[in-house]
């Protein structure tokens, strides 16, 4: 029976407005953002060559990321380039554009797609698959016969999560194919198997905004009123909330601003060149103890810092669009996590190359960085796992919620 | 005749569901919006204070010329406006190690964003079915059925609609502004309060934009049904696609060299190139001296002391070898200077082009009205591109003040000890000018947010135009 149900949703749907509608918006969206961003991986592969530190060069630069086609999350910040000096790290913007309109509207990526649009798609095509079939009465016709309410719920899940979900994964397969034929842009099985999880994470959340619909569309008898709250619902879910909560954090955990390290950092530095001037005898071991200071700030900074980070995923879990876009980039090697730990080899990796640099200021002699992103298995005990669980009870929780909602349905 | 419609309008909406969803949602997002971010604003001011006592209390001490700038160069003091709108502030401070993450991943909030953002949606669901909903429910047939003129009935709709729309947003941000107002710490000002009240006419037209493109939608279907789906989808266009894209779009079409192509190719032509070029002009230069002072004729293989011991015994070397040395000296001279303006030109190209990329993305993105509110609110609150040129301005007046006082300062300490070094000895900065922050004036601003102004104004009155042709032609059967 459960069958019936879900070819009679996926004919409805594929014969409607509706569905022509918002295929074509996702079909024409994710196209564009591939190509987009993949023209601009490889143009940010050319300046890597370009920028690649030559052999004993202090300087630690990451090649761009392949996945970071879909979830750029922090590329842009982890490709800079860190050179150590004497006094610290110095960083050069890697691949800032002259253009100011990017910094008001950034390229969307995939993830950004899914978190904002695909979830949109599954609510318009979840809000009125009860309240429509109760406003044009088809809903007692079916319920007189000899179908149970829940399978008949299933059976429309199934069939809308399939009328959403096989477009969309078509059109991913097609655009991953017609990249594949670009050789800058092959990627390896890991990357590949990465990209699967990131699917995977987004069909959990295209269900989760399914179920939401179906709740809210059981819960209500118009469906124009269902399409109301769900849209509200919709931008508080993917706008207000994780926007709001990162800032809420920040008030909660008190961490000092980037700049006003900086500026210590050059009042320390000025003030040892002072009182070094006219003693050079001590400069070594003045900047020994000038960089363990600085090392004393960075490290306080980081703890709090991170805590702010802790702080303010915590706040955003809330938000199913926040856990999701955390865990797509912890998965691709762009999140938070994975940066706060690139910082920590680099830091680690001044201290490695300082000593000679100390003696000699040209010194050569540094050992080339390496840094090698957190195996699946760490991102998906740290946090990723949390991330992909909270959403799949979210969708359950929902689910059930809406299978309640619809057996008390009136459905006259 | 438009009374009665306009009033019934306003009462249907009012009594609505939708419309307590919005209002509910306003009343509870702006407010909190606005206390997050005085709150913020304030924790900023406070840093900001004490930024600046400690770089008081270290010029007190140590100050010296040699770097001096490093510690004191400009920085931007939380205005009052942060509490209303961020626009494009560095919170994530991409040119320090420690930038922050969280602002990339997660834009945080503002009172812009709630307008683009929510307001554009809620306009959408107050109209959607302004047309075809009368039509399905069989109200549109019996209101033209007596003496009311299309025009009117248009007119009445939308004005009530808009009203009960805007309404909403003008309370919730009122409850938000008597925090703001009522916080002495905040400084709110008659000129901060003159231009929200700009930005508050240009979210009204920012809001007349979408209600009339919901209506005019409306009137082209004849179901409410796919009049949602055409809205929604013309909205995530407008409001996530188009500004979006048109950066990206202006690069394919304007392109600029990537800044570490020309990087690098500078470096290249102010280092290698020049040391090849200055090589080749002094061995062109010294060769022509000694052609015409014939006591320099072995001067290339002498050794240096050798030199030395010939310019002591002969005068007429001494002399020759002086032209010598400077004959090679403007040669290098001379690389430096053609290789520098080899750079420059590079530079500057670049700058042409990046400024030509930006001014197209900035052109293409006004074909979106959630662009032009952009740029005209982060102008109008200075906290945008104009904000920006006028701080870069401010910074570079008060740098050559401060590189004037450095000069006289230097005068006045060889003055007084001959020997001294200049850049290394602590001195005295207290009468040091310094730099003073002011917001552009309100003048220059709401120039700048005119032209995305008039846009809107244009937008909303196309919108507003088409939707009255497609009523008259609309089939309220």
């Amino acid at each position: 029976m459960t069958g019936t149900i879900v070819r009679k949703e996926i004919l409805s749907n594929l014969l409607s407005y509706k569905f022509t509608a918002v295929i074509v918006l996702v079909v024409v969206l994710v196209a564009t953002s591939f190509f987009v961003m993949a023209r601009d991986y490889k143009e940010r592969l050319a300046d890597y060559q370009l920028i690649r530190p030559e052999p004993g060069a202090p300087i630690a630069v990451l090649p761009p990321n392949p996945l970071s086609i879909f979830a750029r999350g922090l590329e842009e910040a982890m490709t800079r380039s860190f050179e150590v000096g004497a006094v610290g790290i110095d960083v050069r913007a890697g691949q800032s554009s002259g253009n100011v309109i990017f910094s008001f509207f950034p390229t969307p990526d995939f993830v950004h797609i899914i978190k904002v649009v695909l979830s949109l798609v599954a609510l318009l095509l979840g809000f009125d698959a009860v309240s429509r079939e109760k406003e044009a009465g088809t809903l007692k016709l079916a319920l007189s016969n000899a179908v149970s309410r829940s399978s008949l719920l299933l059976g429309k899940w199934t069939g809308n999560f399939l009328s959403l979900a096989v477009p969309f994964l078509l059109v991913t397969g097609l655009g991953l194919s017609v990249m594949a034929f670009d050789p800058a842009l092959r990627m390896s099985p890991g990357a590949l198997g990465r990209l699967g999880l990131i699917l995977a994470a987004a069909l959990i959340y295209i269900a989760l905004f399914l179920s939401l619909g179906l709740l809210v569309s059981s819960l209500v008898r118009r469906s124009a009123t269902s399409l109301v709250v769900l849209l509200l619902l919709w931008s508080v879910i993917v706008f207000v909330l994780p926007n709001m909560g990162s800032l809420l954090a920040r008030q909660i955990v008190d961490v000092p601003s980037v700049r006003s390290l900086s500026e210590k950092r050059q009042q320390i530095w000025t003030r040892e060149v002072l009182l070094s001037y006219g003693d050079r005898s001590g400069w070594g071991a003045r900047i020994q103890a000038m960089n363990e200071e600085f090392d004393r700030m960075e490290e306080d900074y980081r703890l709090k810092f991170n805590r702010l980070v802790r702080t303010s995923r915590s706040i955003n879990r809330i938000s199913p669009a926040a856990s999701f876009v955390d865990a797509a980039t912890e998965i691709a090697g762009t999140g938070v996590s994975e940066e706060t730990r690139l910082k920590s080899e680099v830091i680690r990796y001044k201290n490695q190359a300082l000593p000679s640099l100390a003696r000699d200021r040209t010194a050569r002699e540094a050992p080339a960085f390496s840094y090698r992103a957190r195996p699946l298995g760490e991102v998906l005990s740290d946090g990723g796992l949390f991330d992909l669980a909270w959403l799949s009870v979210f969708t359950i929780l929902l689910f059930a919620a809406g299978t309640v909602a619809f057996i008390r349905t009136d459905p006259r | 005749m438009f009374r009665a419609v306009l009033a019934k309008e306003i009462r249907n909406h009012l009594l609505s569901f939708r419309f307590m969803a919005v209002f509910v949602m306003l009343m509870v997002v702006i407010p909190v919006t606005v206390l997050i971010l005085s709150t913020d604003t304030l924790r900023k001011r406070e840093e900001y204070s004490r930024r600046q006592a400690e770089i008081q209390a270290y010029l007190g001490q140590y100050a010296h010329f040699n770097r001096l700038f490093a510690v004191i160069s400009p920085s931007q003091p939380p205005i009052a406006m942060l509490t209303l709108a961020r626009g494009l502030a560095d919170d994530a401070n991409i040119n320090a190690f420690n930038n922050d993450p969280l602002p990339v991943m997660f834009p945080l909030i503002d009172l812009v964003f709630v307008a683009t953002i929510l307001l554009s949606l809620a306009a959408l669901v107050f109209s959607y079915d302004a047309v075809s909903g009368e039509r399905e429910d069989g109200t549109l047939k019996l209101a033209l059925a007596n003496g009311v003129p299309r025009s009117t009935v248009l007119a009445g709709k939308f004005a009530g609609g808009a009203i009960v729309l805007f309404v909403p947003f003008l309370i919730a941000l009122s409850l938000g502004l008597i925090y703001v107002l009522l916080n002495p710490r905040i400084g709110w000002s008659a000129v901060d309060g003159g231009a929200l009240g700009l930005l508050l006419a240009g979210s009204a037209v920012y809001t007349m934009v979408f209600y009339g493109l919901g209506f005019l939608i409306s009137a082209r279907h004849a179901s409410s049904a796919s009049s949602i789906m055409t809205s929604l989808v013309v909205w995530v266009v407008l409001v996530l696609v188009v500004p979006n894209l048109s950066p990206y779009l202006a690069e394919l079409v304007n392109p600029a060299p990537s800044r570490i192509r020309i990087g690098r190719e500078v470096d290249r032509m102010t280092d290698v190139e020049r040391d090849e070029l200055g090589r080749k002009l002094s061995a062109e230069r010294r060769a022509a001296v000694i052609r015409d002072h014939p006591a320099l004729a072995d001067v290339e293989r002498m050794s240096e002391s050798d030199i030395k011991a010939t310019i002591a015994r002969d005068p007429e070397f001494a002399w020759a070898y002086a032209l010598f040395r400077s004959a090679s000296e403007a040669a290098w001279k001379e690389a430096n200077v053609i290789q520098g303006q080899k750079a420059q030109v590079l530079r500057e190209e670049l700058g042409r082009k990046e400024e030509a990329q930006t001014r197209l993305a900035l052109n293409l993105s006004l074909a979106s009205p959630l662009a032009g509110f952009t740029y005209l609110a982060t102008d109008l609150t200075s906290t945008g591109m104009l904000n920006q040129r006028h701080f870069t301005g401010l910074a570079r007046a008060w740098a050559r003040n401060y590189s004037e006082y450095v000069q006289k300062k230097m005068a006045e300490m060889r003055q007084a000890d001959p020997t001294v070094d200049l850049w290394n000895t602590a001195v005295d900065v207290s009468d040091m000018p310094r730099f003073v922050y002011k917001e552009a004036p309100l003048a220059d601003r709401l120039r700048a947010a005119l032209v995305p102004f008039l846009i809107l104004s244009g937008m909303a009155l196309v919108f507003i135009a088409l939707a009255y042709v497609s009523f008259v032609r609309y089939d309220v059967r």
